[in-house]
């Protein structure tokens, strides 16, 4: 059967699945020769034995398994989805062993795709997590509309245009592939948002590529290799996953970019953004400056290298609270400089911060020369007048 | 510098002229206060870091002495090669290196990570620009304020 397999795979595929069936020729190779060792041992039982292990609801398992001892397994009693999940990467591993101990499990039987099965909870959290998952899941949506025939249906889920490729029909099988190669492609661009396992995809790839299986054997063996090839594409596209999760929430922060669509022209609105918001801080510093003669920050020395690295602004604090060694550092420095009394807010004690906003409404106190508030300058109108000039100009 | 600010005009942005120097120095500082400000309302990010040894190496600052920067610059191409047709992959990195440039400490960051800091980043300046416009916006009122009632 192996050589009719390899043969199938040669010629009865379009280029799409070129570098495919090249893997899965070189694969054949070494099943044949694993074969020959006849190095396999009955990995049936390791799943179903692992059952409280949750290994027996990998459906990756299941995969080479005839319908009846898949459905057999199913209804073993659940366990958690995540051992599921990673004995689903172990038992993949086991998947090509049960090819080759049952060939006859390649022949499925027509019109069905028994061998994906309908695991509730696994099919749930695939759903959810699967890099398939894009918009609507249409990769494990189609696994219950399929399997649920033979298989307790799980929840439903929309059955997308997805699912007809995935539909096995014999006959089609070389657009089939084709088109779930560029829904996948698709699904990559796109994304899910979530990131997934590993392992998870690769039972989820593995399976989906079992589906249409019954008429490329050579699938199978590419479910397996895709086991270790795939965790490379599988980290690409977790890799890629996350990054199109933080790219949609990069758009949600800057204004207007959900309906953008196209990642450059995203990019895009979230540079202008960002420099429009580095521009901002920039004209507010020296909005500030050119407004507020008095604001200064004289002790930007000392407290850029302290380690505390508190904002101390201005002279004039006095001694009055000064109870860590960098502020006094800033007082002492700023005594040394002569200048007239700034306004300043003083970081460090908070308290006071609600009394000097409530100021505003008695502004006669900031005269006072104790609390070194708001000092007075002869130059007042000019200022002044410079900052209705610059209220206007900005 | 006070005698300096009161011959000031309206150009003072094009001239540094000795009267507006005072102003620029000052403008400057307070830039790299809100800058420092910055840092300090998002102390673990990566961002945040990258900005403060700027801040410090602008000051002349010798005890950092870090070699942070040059790391491993350029660690974008690794995601994207292969994924799209080559235009797209050409305009998406260059924009990438651009919001890197933008980002402090962005070089540093593959694309994921750095999508994740430019979202924090975004959020910081987001709040910084706020909390810079309500100080301008309350001086201002006083000033009015003092105006009004010392006039």
């Amino acid at each position: 059967m192996e050589p009719t397999r390899s043969s199938g795979a040669g010629s009865g595929n379009s280029g799409t699945y070129t570098p495919e069936i090249e893997e899965s020729l070189r694969f054949e190779e070494e099943i044949q020769s694993l074969m020959r060792d006849n190095t396999m041992h009955p990995s049936l039982e390791p799943p179903p034995a692992s059952g409280g292990g949750g290994g027996s609801s990998s459906f990756t398992a299941l995969l080479g398994l005839p319908a009846n001892q898949a459905v057999e397994l199913l209804h073993q009693p659940d366990s958690d989805d995540s051992p599921a999940v990673a004995a689903a990467a172990t038992s993949g591993r086991e998947l090509w062993r049960f090819r080759l101990r049952d060939p006859k499990a390649l022949t499925l039987p027509s019109g069905f795709s028994p061998t994906f099965p309908s695991n509730a909870a696994l099919v749930e959290r695939a759903a959810r997590l699967s890099v398939f998952a894009a918009e609507d899941s249409p990769e494990a949506a189609s696994v219950p509309s399929h399997s649920g025939d033979r298989f307790p249906k799980p929840k439903a889920e929309p059955a997308d245009s997805d699912s007809q490729p995935i539909c096995p029909i014999p006959g089609e099988r070389p657009q089939r592939p084709a088109k779930r190669k560029e829904a996948e492609k698709g699904n990559k661009v796109k994304g899910a948002a979530k990131k997934t396992k590993s392992a998870e995809e690769g039972s989820a790839k593995g399976a989906e590529e079992n589906t249409a299986g019954e008429k490329l054997p050579y699938v199978h063996v590419r479910a397996r290799r895709g086991q270790a090839t795939d965790s490379h594409s599988l980290a690409e596209r977790a890799r890629r996953e996350k990054i199109s999760a933080r790219m949609k929430l990069l758009q949600e922060l800057v204004p207007g970019c959900s309906k953008i669509s196209g990642t450059a022209l995203v990019l895009d609105e979230i540079i202008n953004h960002v420099q429009s918001l580095q521009r901002q801080v920039e004209l507010l510093s020296m909005r500030l400056a050119a407004v507020h003669p008095r604001i200064d920050f004289s002790g930007l020395d000392s407290f850029l290298s302290a380690e505390c690295g508190r904002v101390s602004v201005g002279n004039g604090r006095g001694g009055g609270g000064m109870e860590q060694s960098a502020w006094t550092e800033a007082t002492d420095e700023s005594r040394r400089q002569p200048q007239q009394q700034i306004w300043h807010v003083d970081l460090v004690h908070p308290h006071q911060t609600p009394s000097v906003w409530e100021r505003v409404d008695s502004p006669h106190l900031f005269v006072h020369p104790g609390t070194s508030l708001f000092g007075y300058d002869p130059a007042n109108s000019v200022v002044s007048l410079h900052s209705n000039q610059l209220k206007t100009e900005l | 510098m006070e005698k300096q600010d009161s011959n000031r005009s309206l150009s003072f942005i094009d001239t540094p002229t000795a009267a507006n120097a005072g102003f620029l120095e000052r403008g400057r500082r307070i830039k790299m206060a809100a800058e420092m400000g910055l840092v300090e309302s998002s102390r673990g990010r990566h961002w945040s870091r990258a900005l403060r040894s700027r801040l410090l190496r602008r000051k002349g600052n010798g005890a950092c002495g870090c070699k942070e920067e040059g790391l491993a610059p350029c660690k974008v191409a690794e995601d994207l090669v292969g994924e799209d047709g080559d235009d797209e992959v050409i305009e998406i990195e260059r924009r990438v290196r651009a919001l890197q440039k933008l980002v402090p400490g962005g070089e540093d960051l593959a694309m994921d990570q750095l999508f994740e800091e430019t979202a924090d980043y975004i959020e910081a300046l987001q709040g910084q620009v706020n909390v810079m416009r309500a100080l301008a916006g309350l001086l201002d009122g006083l000033e009015k304020e003092k105006r009004l009632m010392g006039g």
